[in-house]
């Protein structure tokens, strides 16, 4: 496979943002496997590079999701889990859970919320506890 | 001379009855063969006429009927677009999300469910979530009197879909009908959070958004606290 430059610079505008214990990712533009990949790795690495303790992944401007990048994002949330970070899915479409229920791919102990605020206050909640 | 005119006078009469046949044919049954004096062939005409009579009365009688069938069809069509119509109607009606609390919603299901009411139920209930923020859900299945495997497997998709976009949703309301027929057909609903009656359903919602209910009269000394 040939690794298109113009895809890499397209990966690049996924921005990981630090704040405080967390890191908020936004996807913002249609995701496609590649770019899953390389967004995936990315998260990872920030997350020992940081410290992170959680990472919220916004998905709300997300209409479509296919079969490859729901299994991203719940292999992700398995592995950020096992690197001690707690990964919470917020926003997703109705359309979006609809079409990952009936792919089959219901995210079994995943954190998912509604908004970035209550998905905060769980990761909040969830370290209180660890504590 | 006599044999001659007599051929004349029965080809004028043949030519007659041809041409009554012909009008016959062409639609016409109002024509009638005419004999002034009895001859060889005034069996033959009234045997005609009769036949022509006969004809026209069977079809009258053919038009008659069609027209009452094409009646009857546009009635038919007529009741059958209500019927659809009534069915949207029921199908808007019938699903409605209810906001009770802060952060608790109510679907409460009645009557027959079928996959594509369970469907619209599904798109409905996720959609007031996300507009209305709310994270509980509680899915209140008291009204229905049966349920099949496809309802069953809606139902869990409606759960696991709300699970996705953040919320939580329990089923509450269960009749032993149905608490039957799902065990019979080997489904599983142990992942997912059932309750006895909607008043168990609402405490449990309560009691996960760290919202009370208690009594406010002063003379009652134990609270009804929840």
């Amino acid at each position: 496979m040939k690794y298109d430059p113009d895809e890499i610079k397209v990966s690049r505008r996924i921005p990981i943002i630090k704040y405080g214990e967390f890191l908020i990712v936004s996807i913002q533009v249609d995701m496609h496997d590649r770019l899953a990949m390389e967004l995936q790795t990315q998260i990872l690495e920030e997350i020992t590079k940081t410290n992170a303790r959680g990472v919220l992944i916004d998905i709300s401007v997300l209409d479509t999701v296919d079969s490859y990048i729901g299994r991203m994002l719940y292999g992700m949330a398995t592995m950020a889990s096992i690197m001690d970070a707690a990964v919470v899915i917020v926003g997703m479409q109705p359309a979006v859970a609809i079409t990952l229920v009936e792919l089959g791919l219901d995210m079994p102990g995943v954190l998912t919320a509604l908004n970035i605020e209550q998905a905060s206050r769980m990761l909040r909640k969830k370290m209180k506890n660890k504590k | 001379m006599t044999e001659d005119l007599k051929i004349k006078h029965f080809l004028e009469r043949i030519e007659k009855i041809e041409e009554a046949m012909i009008t016959v044919a062409t639609g016409d049954f109002s024509v009638r063969l005419e004999t002034p004096i009895e001859d060889e062939f005034t069996t033959v005409e009234a045997g005609i006429n009769l036949m022509i009579e006969d004809l026209s009365e069977e079809l009258r009688q053919r038009e008659e009927r069609e027209k009452e069938l094409r009646e009857k069809l546009s009635t038919i069509e007529k009741q059958k677009q209500t019927i659809l119509q009534q069915q949207e109607d029921l199908m808007e009606l019938s699903s409605p999300v209810i906001k009770i609390w802060d952060d608790v919603l109510v679907l409460p299901v009645i009557g027959t469910v079928d996959s594509r009411r369970a469907q619209i139920m599904m798109e409905n209930l996720l959609q007031s979530i996300v507009d209305s923020g709310c994270t509980m859900a509680i899915l209140d299945i008291t009204g229905v009197l049966r349920i099949d495997t496809q309802v069953a497997n809606h139902l869990i998709k409606t759960v696991e879909a709300v699970r996705l976009l953040g919320g939580e949703c329990i089923i509450s309301g269960i009749s032993p009908a149905i608490a039957q027929t799902i065990v019979q057909l080997g489904i599983d609903l142990s992942a997912i959070k059932t309750k006895a009656n909607l008043q168990e359903g609402m405490r449990y919602a309560f009691q996960r958004s760290n919202l009370q209910v208690r009594s406010t009269s002063s003379d009652n000394d134990n609270l009804d606290e929840i």
